[in-house]
């Protein structure tokens, strides 16, 4: 005899698989951002290459340990002060009640009934992590490691974390007074990363060699197919970055951006690849040079970041071929003002990231943002811009200047004579290259046993 | 010794010395004091490193 079930025993199924529902969606939300987490480790990934290759043999092994030493000591600083930092400063320079996100708080470990906070700082640690990478490339082959880590430990988890405390927070005061609009972080995470770069640029200086009589040379890397490569693992990197910047709510709410306005995957991924597209043939049609087509992807899909949620598709696409053709003009400019950025990552981060900020105004301004938010405008926009490039430039310049004060930026000429890797590596890039044969006897096991 | 917790029932924080916020201060300064060590032995091994070019 089947039982008729009663309203009770109905009404507690419903709550059982009501909860049921509720724990897998909150499960759904930590594996979104799980892979987003990882896919972006691809952006690391492809920085090393893309730095190593970028650089001449004599100092690849270099540049590849100062872009691995940025990420391990970018992530522990972001949990100790970088994740306070977002929540703490959201109006400002005055810090409001974020005790929750201090590293000894029981919301900063594992924690049962917390399924959100490790992940969102998982993937904001790698956006930190990719600011320090921008810089890293920019300055290869003459700084030393110690003040570069100094300065993407500023970067990574001080500076870049303040814009987005102001222009991605819910509460930021860039979006709370001017209806702020940068939904890929083509402000808060490029044009910082890319102006604190150009700050540090100007107190370190060009590579030896770079100038002669005031004449920009060319200093070939030494494995440009490297180069090619690792743009193209941080092109995939970016999916997860990207994905990283969408909110997946749980709920009837569905994807919203970080300002709360709904929007999807579909609209990301509209405008992400025609922007990848755009840009490529910009810089193309601007260069003709294999480096800069490849750097092309990252300078148009950079250039429709902020407004990824919002362009035509088209718009998108003609917004990153323009975007490509200039950014390749802005690092002539520079690099005729006797600046020596050896990857052009102020040219692709720094102008392209507050191009683009200013293009929302332009093309999306009026949009409305949700509740009592203000709505988009070009002002606020232009506004928004202006404060990522001072607050990006300004403390890379001051810091790096007081570094090379203390005579601590840059290596001795000698040692960039000699290349870096024969100075400072233990180990060689290419041994038999350089006439070291690749297996020598030894009377210890291995050279570690040296040290 | 770190068990922050003595069963699953209705847990929360749970990782080791959740419940000991004196020790979870010495975690920071000590995670604090690596970092800034490791950036203080490269400036060692730097300095290190180019005056043995210039004796050379």
């Amino acid at each position: 005899m089947v039982e008729t079930p009663t309203l009770e025993s109905l009404q507690a199924t419903l709550a059982a698989q009501q909860s049921v529902f509720e724990m897998h969606q909150a499960m759904n939300v930590e594996v979104f951002y799980w892979w987003c987490t990882a896919i972006m480790i691809m952006i690391h990934a492809g920085f090393l290459a893309y730095e190593m290759g970028a650089s001449r043999s004599k100092n690849a092994l270099a540049a590849g340990i100062k872009n691995i030493l940025a990420l391990a000591v970018i992530i522990p600083t972001f949990y100790l002060f970088g994740w306070w930092i977002y929540n703490a400063f959201p109006n400002g320079f005055i810090p409001i009640e974020a005790s929750g996100a201090l590293p000894w708080a029981a919301s900063m470990g594992p924690d049962v009934t917390d399924m959100g906070t490790g992940i969102f700082w998982a993937a904001f640690a790698m956006f930190g992590a990719t600011t320090g990478s921008i810089l890293s490339g920019a300055v290869i082959e003459r700084i030393r490691v110690s003040a570069f880590l100094i300065l993407t430990v500023f970067l990574g988890s001080v500076v870049w974390i303040l814009a987005g405390a102001w222009g991605w927070h819910p509460d930021g005061w860039l979006l709370t007074e001017l209806g702020y609009h940068d939904v890929g972080a083509s402000g808060v995470v490029h044009a910082i990363a890319g102006f604190f770069t150009l700050g540090v640029l100007i107190n370190l200086g060009p590579r030896t060699g770079k100038f002669i009589n005031g004449v920009a040379q060319t200093i070939s890397p030494h494995s440009l197919p490297m180069t090619l490569i690792g743009l193209m693992m941080i092109i995939f990197g970016f999916f997860g970055f990207l994905g990283g910047c969408i909110i997946f709510n749980g709920g009837e709410t569905g994807w919203t951006t970080i300002y709360n306005n709904p929007t999807n995957l579909s609209a990301f991924a509209f405008n992400t690849l025609m922007g990848f597209a755009g840009g490529v043939i910009g810089c193309y049609i601007a260069s003709r040079d294999p480096f800069w087509t490849m750097s092309g992807g990252l300078v148009g899909i950079i250039s429709v970041a902020a407004g990824l949620d919002l362009y035509d598709p088209e718009l998108a696409f003609i917004i990153a071929v323009v975007t490509g053709v200039l950014a390749v003009k802005v690092a002539k400019i520079i690099e005729n003002l006797g600046i020596d950025d050896a990857v052009g990552a102020v040219a692709v981060h720094g102008f392209t990231g507050v191009w683009a900020v200013i293009l929302v105004g332009v093309f999306a301004g009026g949009m409305p943002n949700v509740g009592d938010l203000p709505p988009i405008t070009f002002t606020g926009q232009l506004i928004g811009a202006a404060v990522m490039l001072a607050l990006g430039f300004i403390p890379g310049y001051a810091l790096s200047w007081v570094l090379k004060k203390c005579n601590a930026l840059r290596v001795p000429k000698e040692a960039e004579e000699l290349g870096l890797d024969e100075v400072e590596i233990i180990a060689k890039p290419y041994p038999e290259a350089n006439g070291v044969p690749a297996v020598s006897e030894s009377d210890v096991p291995n050279k570690l046993a040296n040290l | 010794m770190g068990t922050s917790i003595s069963s699953w029932e209705n847990v929360g924080a749970y990782f080791t010395f959740a419940d000991n916020p004196l020790a979870l201060g010495l975690f920071t300064l000590g995670a604090a004091a690596i970092i800034v060590g490791l950036i203080a032995s490269i400036a060692k091994h730097e300095n290190e490193a180019f005056e043995k070019i210039e004796k050379k």
